[in-house]
């Protein structure tokens, strides 16, 4: 140990950063319905009480459906949008790109209310989650296409002349040549544009109408103290299935960096 | 001789916005030759290749490949293949499925491409090397299945653009030999762009010298080198002294011209090149064709005395400057070092012999 005080303080602040998320699956599995110490002992009461609530399913489902839907769209968008900025001049790319990305330092409550008044006074929709999924959609775009704009500047462009000068179509080669060397990109993508969705609040609020996510949700539920326990346990769950999700992401991602020899220019872990 | 060319530029043009790139090329590569595209960096060698892949539209003017004008003519409808600078081997494919890649389009059976593919890569001395992934090749592997990748498809014409100037200079010396065996083999038109003389002079049947997206000179190797047409075409190939010359009489087919030092030079009119307008007239010489007088010596055709200035030992080449008596600058001559005949010193007096048959004037 050459410099002590630098060790404790990144010690601090990885116990300040996760502590907290600690906390959630040890009062999950405590017998009582306060959250305060000490502990009273161990049940797996509040996961199946969990299980049973029919609008907690219900909001998961919605939740679910919203991130996969939107992340979906935004990185198919996306992936359009950051090719097309890497690889053709247009007229005024600057100011366009500038306006894509713009959502990514607006302040949410404003992108709510906006997109909330075009729903309602504009469109003349009603709110459901199809208005979600638009908010979604417009919100993490930023995101996935800073991710995509890397994959697809690092690429060659000679590989897509050669395969045009083999005899493949410009189609032909994008899906044979462009696609898979950018998948890992993809993938990256896919996975930043579903967790901002299914943690999203504040668009979520305004446009949901009266269907509930898993954030207002959890949020209404709050109000309740007997009500806490069950949202550690889905706290606790959500933990678990985060993990699994970006491992398994992250093994997928380095697969494709092993079978094109690329050199790893960071992913989530 | 009146047989089609393979590739003709009819006064080609290519601006790049206000850039104009390449200023009128108007040329023709022969059928099954061995072409090279020789220049500074920036000069348009590789636009001009790119006009030939397709991958680069002209702005005015034509090019034909093996008679037809290839205007409109996409790159994946023409009979050109490209080896690329940086190879570009596909990363995420096997090597057989590289190699394979141009067949895909093809209604050939699976076998029947297999064999090809096989075929292909022993030619490029790669033979059983099909399972393994491309993107752990080294440099010199990677060139092989670029070349076997692009041969595969018999094209007409082969366009490799600086192709060997990745490798280190051990292989790359190997490569140059093979690429002039595997020409020969296939037969097929080569077009190679380079900025490296010595690997034009060496590989080339032909070669055009290109500045600032112009031909300056289209000759073969030995013409290029003895009698390049301009003062910089003789600086960019090889080593060349210039001599500040006067002409001082023209007879028939003989020239006279006047140097400092040597005196009165008599020079064929068919060595005679251009020198840059208001330029003076110089007359040059190769290093080679001058040579160090030992003890004893008799001169060949003149004579002149100096004074050995720097001394560049190469190992089977030594490299002197002399200057000559009467004369400002020192010129560069190379002796091969032969046995018996020590390298000579700094300082040394020495006398200096030429033929005039070897000079060409500059006016
Ligand atoms: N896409 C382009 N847009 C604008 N200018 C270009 C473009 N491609 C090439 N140029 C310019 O055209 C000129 C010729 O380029 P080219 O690549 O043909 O040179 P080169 O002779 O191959 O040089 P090098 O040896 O450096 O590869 C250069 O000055 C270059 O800056
Ligand atoms: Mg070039």
């Amino acid at each position: 140990m050459k410099f002590p005080p630098l060790k404790i303080y990144a010690l601090a602040y990885l116990l300040f950063l996760y502590a907290p998320i600690l906390l959630l699956p040890l009062f999950a599995f405590n017998d009582g319905t306060i959250i305060a110490f000490p502990l009273k002992g161990f049940t797996t009461g509040w996961f199946a009480k969990m299980a049973e609530n029919d609008t907690l399913r219900h909001a998961l489902s919605n939740s679910l459906i919203i991130a996969l839907t939107s992340s979906a769209g935004a990185t198919i968008l996306a992936v359009f949008a950051a090719r097309a900025s890497t690889r053709y001049r247009f007229r005024a790319k600057g100011s366009i790109m500038g306006l894509i990305m713009l959502p990514m330092v607006l302040p949410d409550i404003l992108m709510g209310m906006s997109l909330l008044l075009v729903m309602l006074e504009v469109l003349r929709v009603n709110l459901s989650i199809g208005t979600v999924i638009l908010g979604h959609v417009i919100i993490s775009l930023p995101y996935a296409i800073a991710v995509l704009q890397t994959a697809f500047a690092t690429l060659d462009q000679s590989l897509e002349e050669a395969a045009v000068d083999l005899g493949e179509t410009r189609i032909g080669t994008f899906r044979l040549i462009v696609l898979p060397l950018v998948m890992p990109g993809i993938i990256s993508a896919f996975l930043i544009s579903f967790t901002i969705s299914l943690d999203e609040f504040i668009v979520a609020f305004f446009l949901a109408g009266n269907q509930p996510t898993l954030p207002t949700y959890i949020f209404s539920q709050l109000r309740f103290p007997s009500s806490i326990p069950v949202i550690m346990a889905l706290g606790t769950c959500l933990v678990a299935a985060s993990i699994v999700l970006l491992s398994v992401a992250e093994f997928f991602r380095r697969r494709g960096l092993k079978r094109t020899g690329a050199k790893d220019t960071g992913g989530f872990l | 001789m009146t047989t089609q060319p393979m590739i003709a530029f009819r006064e080609v043009h290519k601006y790049y916005g206000d850039y104009h790139a390449l200023r009128g090329i108007t040329a023709e590569i022969r059928p099954g030759e061995f072409f090279s595209l020789l220049g500074p960096s920036g000069c348009g060698k590789t636009t001009l290749l790119r006009t030939i892949a397709g991958f680069e539209d002209i702005s005015s003017g034509a090019v034909l490949i093996d008679g037809r004008d290839m205007a409109g003519v996409p790159a994946n409808k023409r009979p050109t293949n490209m080896v690329f600078q940086s190879y570009a081997i596909f990363p995420h494919l096997s090597v057989a499925q590289n190699v394979g890649f141009g067949l895909r389009r093809d209604t050939r059976s699976k076998g029947e491409k297999a064999k090809l593919v096989e075929e292909a890569l022993e030619m490029v001395g790669l033979k059983g090397y099909g399972a393994r992934a491309a993107h752990a090749l080294s440099g010199g592997q990677r060139q092989r299945v670029a070349l076997a990748r692009a041969l595969i498809l018999k094209p007409k014409v082969l366009l490799l653009d600086e192709p060997l100037s990745a490798l280190d200079r051990k292989i790359r010396e190997q490569m140059q030999v093979e690429l002039i065996k595997l020409q020969r083999e296939v037969g097929i038109t080569f077009v190679l762009v380079t900025h490296d003389q010595e690997e034009a002079l060496v590989m080339s049947d032909r070669i055009a010298v290109m500045f600032e997206g112009e031909i300056a000179q289209l000759a073969d190797p030995e013409t290029l080198y003895r009698r390049p047409n301009s003062r910089r075409v003789a600086d960019f190939i090889g080593v060349m002294n210039f001599l500040p010359a006067t002409v001082t009489g023209e007879r028939g087919d003989t020239i006279t011209a006047e140097v400092a030092g040597l005196g009165a030079l008599e020079v064929a009119r068919s060595q005679v090149s251009l020198a840059p307008a208001g330029d003076q007239a110089a007359v040059g010489f190769r290093p080679e064709t001058l040579t160090l007088l030992y003890e004893g010596q008799q001169a060949g055709d003149r004579e002149a005395q100096g004074v050995i200035d720097e001394v560049v030992y190469y190992g089977d080449m030594t490299y002197y400057d002399v200057r000559l008596d009467g004369m400002e600058r020192p010129v560069r001559i190379s002796m091969r070092n032969v046995f018996g005949r020590p390298v000579l010193d700094v300082g040394t007096r020495t006398r200096v012999a030429w033929s005039p048959g070897a000079l060409v004037l500059f006016r």
